[in-house]
């Protein structure tokens, strides 16, 4: 199969990138996969490829080098065909507009699959007829705006399929997006195993790591740290990651006089050697749309006290098992899932171990077995021949209609709901 | 709408980008170092090199090192770094020399520092050699060096309205009952001399010790104060009050502590760029 995945700057750093890398690389020892990026800001990708994989831009914006394309009129020209609701539409354009279009009405791929809600409708649009189209949702679906769903519950009914990182967000689009005909499917986002030994749970270390954003409630880990203190002097904690909210941070762990036992360590890559200086991982988020760092730390063999909130922690820990869920915002019941952790060597012990076994679902390779066997699913459903096709094309118009229908009475419905506020 | 939109801005485009190769480091809890790095195949000699980034005018001394590389089992080149090569004080640079070339200078892969954390020197050695390797903010390879003989280790510094208590160890000089502690006026180079030294009393056994700075006491006297330990006094060996013995390369903007509101002045200990620990007398606004 040619695999084709279309991303937004497959040379920066982001969770999305890593896992399209991860992914690739991973298809790519049995498939031809490129990965095209709207973007190219600096001559090579950060993550790692594979060599077999083939990375290539639309758009060069590389300041100070000849192909620099800045400067094009059509690239002050606002973007048309790019959902006007989604989060990048002011970085999108008429150029790339332009160059997603032309690339997708030509792409000789057998499967072309987006990884961001604009770069999805592109494809639900554009693509030539033949390809599979697939759309990644990396966020959730109660993330988007009124306005995201409503323009992608137009227009998704298009696609063959779209997957989510968790079951909770597949059952979301399933039942609140009418996608007629699409097949929906939870697809964890793979983490490859660590490139150290895994931990060996003697270090006095809770770890933690995320961008310091009000959505990961790092306020609240610090409170339940000053609980755990109370009790276990002897353990402290490392939050890693950078962010807005460290000031803010700060102040509270100088407030508590936690100087001696919290620290914010900055960012770090690659994060797999900071957890396995440590014997318990913490996730205390308000919202997490997948729940990437509860799966890297439990590959590094760190059982995670997490909160139990949407979407993803539920569906990675085994409660009890491999790690611990408390409710969500609760500091008492985090602090007191850390100290079972904390006190009980054995029972620590034994969840680090079952991390490690239960986290191997999601290794690259079980992953990209499951996109392989989506892909084969879904071109037997329409394969090439007359009557196939006729069948492709007719369920994808028929969705389309009834996507459009629904997108028309949201329209109607918002124009009320104006009035009435006007 | 204005016709005229922002011009793209891509998330990451300040990040740095690390050039190749890459060097995986793997620390002992003696303080020596292992490094990895893909074999390019070269014919000939290669070494890891180690080069002192001079600070000091003078730069005497040895500011080169040369470890050979050699072929490991998984078809890469290894290189050792034990503790017993003596590394001078300060920041070397990581380079792969292949000698048909200029050297190369390497990017951190996986530095896998976890038997430096909470690392605890048996103490039997008269110095303790400290090495922790670090990504620089331009993404290259650098390892950190410290030598001393004897040292301070500081733990918790607890700090309350009076003063701040540093809790440690001593390594390499036992304490005797003529031990006191200091407080230096730090002065720019070539201007006259500060203020005299503060005099800090000084506690402890068997390898701990202990001691009290009352903020009052430096309430007349804004300025920058190092902390040294005299374990056996006026006549034997000093030692820097500092934070060596974990994995953290830059203890400056990580282990950061309150300042305390004393009369016209703020008081507060910082570790300082070579995470020795000082005092911050400000005035207070």
């Amino acid at each position: 199969m040619h695999i084709s995945f279309l991303i937004h700057n497959a040379y920066g750093i982001g969770g999305t990138i890593r896992t399209t890398y991860n992914l690739a690389n991973t298809l790519a020892e049995q498939h031809d996969v490129e990965v095209v990026s709207v973007y190219r800001h600096r001559a090579e990708p950060v993550f790692q490829v594979d060599p077999r994989v083939r990375v290539r831009h639309l758009v060069d914006i590389r300041k100070g080098t000849p192909g620099y394309e800045g400067d094009s009129p059509e690239y002050r020209r606002p973007a048309h065909a790019f959902p006007r609701a989604e989060g990048r539409f002011h970085q999108y354009n008429a150029l790339t507009d332009r160059r997603i279009a032309d690339h997708l009405a030509t792409a000789e791929a057998d499967v072309l699959v987006g990884t961001r809600p604009g770069l999805n409708v592109h494809i639900a649009r554009q693509a030539r007829r033949g390809p599979l189209r697939v759309g990644q949702e990396h966020l959730t679906l109660d993330s988007h705006s009124t306005a995201l769903r409503t323009q992608l519950r137009g227009v998704y009914p298009r696609l063959d399929a779209l997957t989510t990182t968790t079951e909770a967000d597949a059952a979301a689009y399933r039942s609140k997006m009418r996608l007629p005909g699409v097949r929906v499917d939870a697809m964890a986002n793979p983490v490859p195993a660590p490139g150290v030994a895994p931990a060996d749970g003697t270090g006095k270390w809770v770890v933690a790591a995320g961008r310091l954003a009000p959505v990961k409630r790092y306020d609240l880990l610090i409170r339940a740290f000053d609980q755990v203190r109370a009790q276990r002097p002897d353990w402290r904690l490392r939050i890693y990651g950078g962010g807005k909210q460290k000031d803010r941070l700060r102040a509270l762990i100088d407030e508590l006089g936690l100087y001696n036992h919290v620290f914010l360590m900055g960012p770090a890559h690659p994060i797999d050697p900071e957890w396995a200086k440590g014997s318990i991982a913490a996730v205390t988020s308000s919202l997490e749309s997948f729940g990437m760092t509860i799966v890297e730390a439990m590959r590094c063999g760190l059982p995670v006290v997490a909160t139990d909130c949407p979407h993803g922690p539920g569906e990675i820990i085994d409660n009890g098992v491999d790690g611990r869920l408390v409710p969500v915002g609760d500091v008492r019941a985090i602090a007191g899932g850390l100290l079972e952790l904390i006190n009980d060597d054995d029972k620590r012990g034994r969840m680090s171990a079952a991390a490690l076994v239960d986290s191997q679902r999601f290794d690259p390779a079980r992953i990209a077995e499951r996109y392989e066997s989506l892909f084969t699913d879904l071109t037997a459903r329409g394969p090439a021949g007359p009557l196939g096709r006729f069948r492709g094309s007719l369920h994808r118009t028929r969705g389309a209609m009834l996507g459009g229908a629904y997108a028309v009475r949201d329209a109607g419905r918002t124009a009320l709901r104006k009035g009435r506020t006007a | 709408m204005t016709a005229l939109l922002p011009p793209p801005l891509p998330d990451e485009v300040h990040d740095r980008v690390p050039v190749e190769p890459r060097a995986d480091c793997v620390a002992d809890s003696a303080g020596g170092l292992t490094f990895d790095l893909a074999d390019l195949g070269r014919p000939g000699a290669a070494y890891l090199l180690l080069r002192l980034r001079e600070r000091q005018p003078h730069g005497a001394g040895h500011t080169e090192t040369r470890l050979p590389l050699t072929p490991a089992a998984d078809g890469r080149l290894r290189a050792v770094l034990p503790s017993s090569v003596q590394l001078a004080e300060g920041r070397w640079d990581v380079y792969a020399d292949h000698g048909d070339a200029a050297p190369r200078r390497l990017a951190p892969g996986v530095n896998d520092l976890r038997s430096l954390v909470d690392r605890m020197p048996s103490g039997t050695r008269p110095h303790i050699a400290v090495r922790i390797p670090y990504a620089t903010k331009h993404g290259n390879l650098t390892v950190r060096a410290w030598h001393r003989a004897p040292h301070a280790e500081a733990g918790e510094l607890l700090i309350d309205g009076a003063g701040l208590t540093v809790r440690g160890r001593l390594l390499g000089a036992p304490l005797t009952p003529a031990g006191y502690a200091e407080l230096r006026a730090r002065t720019p180079e070539g201007d006259s001399p500060g203020q005299a030294a503060r005099r800090v009393e000084l506690g402890g056994s068997g390898g701990e010790f202990g001691l009290t700075v009352g903020y009052a006491e430096l309430a007349d006297a804004p300025g920058i104060w190092d902390l040294w330990l005299l374990p056996q006094g006026a006549q034997g060996p000093q030692a820097r009050v500092a934070r060596l013995l974990d994995d953290v390369a830059d203890k400056k903007p990580i282990f950061t502590y309150p300042a305390v509101r004393t009369g016209p002045v703020a008081v507060g200990p910082y570790y300082t760029r070579d995470n020795d620990l000082s005092l911050r007398v400000t005035e207070a606004g």
